[in-house]
């Protein structure tokens, strides 16, 4: 079985594959991710050469958020079945978004991580950290999702409350027990206390890898040299 | 707790990137042409800098050649809509550009953006670093340089006005935007790309390279500003596949010393190219 999108002429690759997994229930299922911000479900017993789609996932773009960037920061950079089977989440680089497979034209669910660096395309697409590949996962219920970000910070969505916290993986805030106080980054305007401004951000610790317990309320976090566990308290 | 971030270590032309890109992103009164030649730039050195990897990312090669694309487009469609101006002898009132395609490279030259005498080269007289530093590769010298190449190298084929070409050191810019070129953009379009992907696909036949003596070409060339600071995308004159005979490149006739060492800044690509004809060669 295989999955081959390399056109005849190597001249007029314009897409490539990001990311894949296997439905969780149904092992002839598979999805894959593209760089265009597409996702494809294929299955496998149709034939052997899946280079047909069951179904293809995509969101119809939006005309006043338009730049230069816009294709890049579409890249899927991980996508991933929920544990239930029914939905997918998607992670791109400035949010995560939640599909329902039986919706094809549009996600059902969109969450901002970072906005903020949508103003900074420009500085973003020069270090190279606009290609930054960030990992999503969800909790063993399906009721949070989690990905990373830049400065060590992580954001954890709620998604029967809608309520979103941002962490910070350091050691300065993780001494054994104590409990992560929530982060802000201000995005204009006068900075209050405990905020971090934009400009200040570390983009060099990014939190690229999280990890979510399949059962238990434990997440683990990788920031460039450490491995953080936390024992999540929000659900 | 607060102010986390650190700096990092910036080189020269590293500090001149970043500066140009928090401009980009800060400045509200950027104009939109000017921001995309600073975009096209950055995508082009990048398309450069990973030629040179040893395992070049192919995700990062396909995402910025197509913001290349874009943006050529865009700049093709905006030209297509600009008079065409004819001849040397008479100043166009609209100064346009061609894009003009080397194998992996694209250098676009700012479009009409101005109607009057507000030339590329009366840009230069502007302080502003930012406009500047866009015009190192927005040279009036260049432009011309790169359509004396093209010309000489024959690369304009079925056209019907032949190409007015003439360097200048004038002010105006002097070389038509014409059909001819618009035809050679679409054809090396795909090639500049090809060549982005070459070298993830060695097998791809690429025979026009091995035809041409590359080094006869620039022999006589003068490398003595070859380590200048600047950044500037090396220019490559494109060779379509079909060119069916190889003149070597003997003389540049009409080029003139300043056009010349702009040139030269091509070796570091001819090194490239010569790489790539071994591993075509050889196989």
């Amino acid at each position: 079985d295989i999955v081959d999108i390399k056109p005849a002429n190597m001249e007029e690759l314009t897409e490539v594959i990001t990311a894949a997994e296997f439905h969780p229930h149904h092992c002839n299922v598979f999805v894959y991710s593209s760089s265009k911000g597409t996702i494809r479900l294929c299955d496998m017993r149709s034939s052997a050469l899946c280079d047909r789609h069951s179904k293809f996932f995509e969101e119809p773009e939006d005309p006043s958020s338009r730049s230069f960037f816009s294709e890049i920061i579409s890249s899927i950079s991980d996508v991933k079945f929920s544990h239930s089977g029914r939905y997918m989440m998607t992670r791109d680089y400035l949010s995560v978004k939640v599909w329902d497979l039986n919706m094809e034209n549009r996600p059902v669910e969109t969450y901002q991580v970072h906005e903020y660096l949508r103003s900074k395309l420009c500085s973003l697409y020069e270090n190279d950290c606009i290609f930054d590949k960030f990992e999503c996962c969800w909790n063993g219920s399906d009721s949070a999702i989690m990905t990373g970000s830049y400065n060590n910070f992580f954001r954890m969505f709620d998604r029967n409350t809608r309520r979103d916290i941002t962490l910070e993986a350091s050691r300065e805030s993780s001494k054994p027990r104590a409990i992560l106080k929530p982060r802000k980054v201000c995005t204009g305007g006068k900075r209050k206390k405990d905020e971090i401004s934009v400009d200040s951000l570390d983009f060099n610790k990014k939190i690229l890898h999280t990890a979510w317990h399949p059962v238990e309320n434990i997440i683990a976090v990788a920031a460039t040299n450490n491995l953080y566990i936390f024992q999540d308290k929000i659900n | 707790m607060l102010g986390r971030g650190l700096k990092r270590k910036l080189s020269d032309y590293e500090e001149n990137m970043a500066g140009l890109s928090s401009a980009f992103d800060s400045s509200r009164n950027l104009p939109y042409p000017l921001k995309r030649q600073l975009v096209l730039n950055m995508c082009l050195t990048k398309l450069q800098t990973y030629k040179m990897l040893v395992e070049p990312n192919l995700h990062r090669s396909v995402l910025i050649a197509n913001t290349v694309r874009q943006i050529q487009e865009e700049m093709r469609q905006e030209s297509n809509q600009q008079p065409i101006n004819v001849c040397p002898g008479i100043a166009p009132s609209n100064p346009s550009y061609t894009g003009m395609e080397s194998s992996g490279i694209s250098l676009q030259l700012p479009s009409g953006i101005s109607q009057q005498e507000s030339s590329c080269c009366d840009l230069r007289s502007v302080e502003d670093p930012i406009e500047n530093s866009l015009l190192i590769v927005s040279d009036d010298d260049m432009s011309s340089a790169i359509s004396s190449i093209l010309k000489d190298l024959d690369f304009v084929e079925d056209i019907s006005p032949p190409t007015c070409l003439v360097p200048t050191g004038d002010d105006q810019p002097k070389f038509a935007e014409n059909t001819s070129l618009k035809l050679e953009d679409d054809r090396q379009d795909l090639k500049g790309a090809e060549c982005v992907f070459g070298s993830f696909e060695i097998s791809n036949s690429t025979s026009y390279l091995k035809d041409l003596a590359i080094d006869d070409i620039f022999e006589d060339i003068d490398t003595s500003m070859y380590d200048s600071d600047f950044c500037c995308p090396p220019l490559m004159p494109s060779r379509p596949p079909s060119l069916a005979t190889e003149e070597p490149l003997k003389t540049f006739p009409s080029c003139n010393s300043s056009s010349a060492s702009n040139i030269q800044i091509c070796r570091t690509d001819l090194s490239e190219l010569d790489h790539i004809m071994e591993i075509l060669v050889g196989s």
